[in-house]
């Protein structure tokens, strides 16, 4: 029931969407990448959000009959194993016999469109945070 | 006059409401924080009400606890610090495909008025002290 428990909510959603972002950027970065260390295409990477119930021994003494307050965490990385997009190259190295290259399975405008929420709740959060701050600064002032 | 009458139920309740506030802010936090979580359900902390009939109950008898057990008797009258809100989960706005309930600008509007009351109370709080400081000096 203090502010650093606001803080810390905060910031691990900050750490999660900044994963979330990072992720982002390498999909984008390997839009068009058709080798990768696995063999074969470049696969879309995605990241899981989880909340997890923080584990403070006061707040589980206070809780009562509701919920305990749920910071957010990455549980993991998955893979998106969905087929990879064939586009008609026949000049490229990575070619079929039929011309054709498989592409990775990034849509760049899904991607961009994921950036723009990631980057709006990371701020969000920033905000959420600076407020919590505010708040102890002034406790702080009180009886000046 | 009593010395306790000096730190009276107005600087407890503005106290109080402080607490909660704080506690309030927890939760709103918790809600943005998760606001791309799928599956998660948004919580609230409510006491508007508790703390408007514990104001209004100043003054008379309040059942108290005399053992952590007790069950607080609900419906009646409580004391300021009995007050510790309920947490209500808000499972109006679950229609989205992630099953997930959080409007962030809702969100962000509650976190800006719980702010601004939390303020508020510490303005009140200052220029209550600060009246007593006046006293204590006598108008100097």
């Amino acid at each position: 029931m203090d502010f650093f428990t606001a803080m810390t909510v905060s910031s691990s959603a900050l750490t999660a969407e900044r994963t979330r972002i990072n992720l982002i950027s390498s999909n984008l970065a390997n839009a068009n990448s058709t080798r990768s260390a696995e063999g074969g295409p470049y696969k879309r990477k995605d990241a899981v959000f989880t909340a997890t119930t923080m584990t403070e021994p006061f707040a589980a003494a206070l809780s009562k009959a509701g919920r305990g307050l749920e910071k957010v965490n990455v549980s993991s990385i998955v893979v998106d194993s969905s087929p990879p997009r064939s586009q008609y190259e026949p000049a490229h190295p990575d070619a079929d016999a039929q011309g054709y290259v498989a592409m990775p399975n990034v849509n760049v405008i899904e991607e961009m469109a994921d950036m723009i929420s990631a980057t709006r709740t990371y701020e969000a959060n920033v905000t959420a945070a600076q407020a919590a701050k505010s708040m102890a600064m002034k406790t702080l002032e009180l009886g000046r | 006059m009593a010395i306790d009458g000096m730190f009276n139920t107005t600087i407890n309740l503005l106290g109080r409401s402080l607490d909660l506030r704080a506690e309030n802010h927890n939760r709103i936090s918790a809600n943005i924080a998760n606001a791309e979580t799928p599956g998660y359900t948004p919580t609230a902390l409510s006491f508007d009400k508790e703390l408007q009939d514990a104001v209004r109950s100043r003054g008379q008898a309040a059942p108290v606890p005399t053992h952590p057990r007790h069950i607080p008797l609900k419906g009646s009258l409580m004391s300021l610090d009995q007050i510790t809100g309920t947490i209500v989960e808000d499972k109006s706005a679950i229609n989205s495909l992630d099953r997930n309930g959080v409007e962030l600008e809702n969100e962000m509007g509650k976190m800006v008025q719980n702010q601004i009351m939390f303020s508020t109370s510490i303005q009140l709080l200052n220029k209550k002290f600060e009246g007593l400081k006046t006293a204590i000096k006598g108008g100097v």
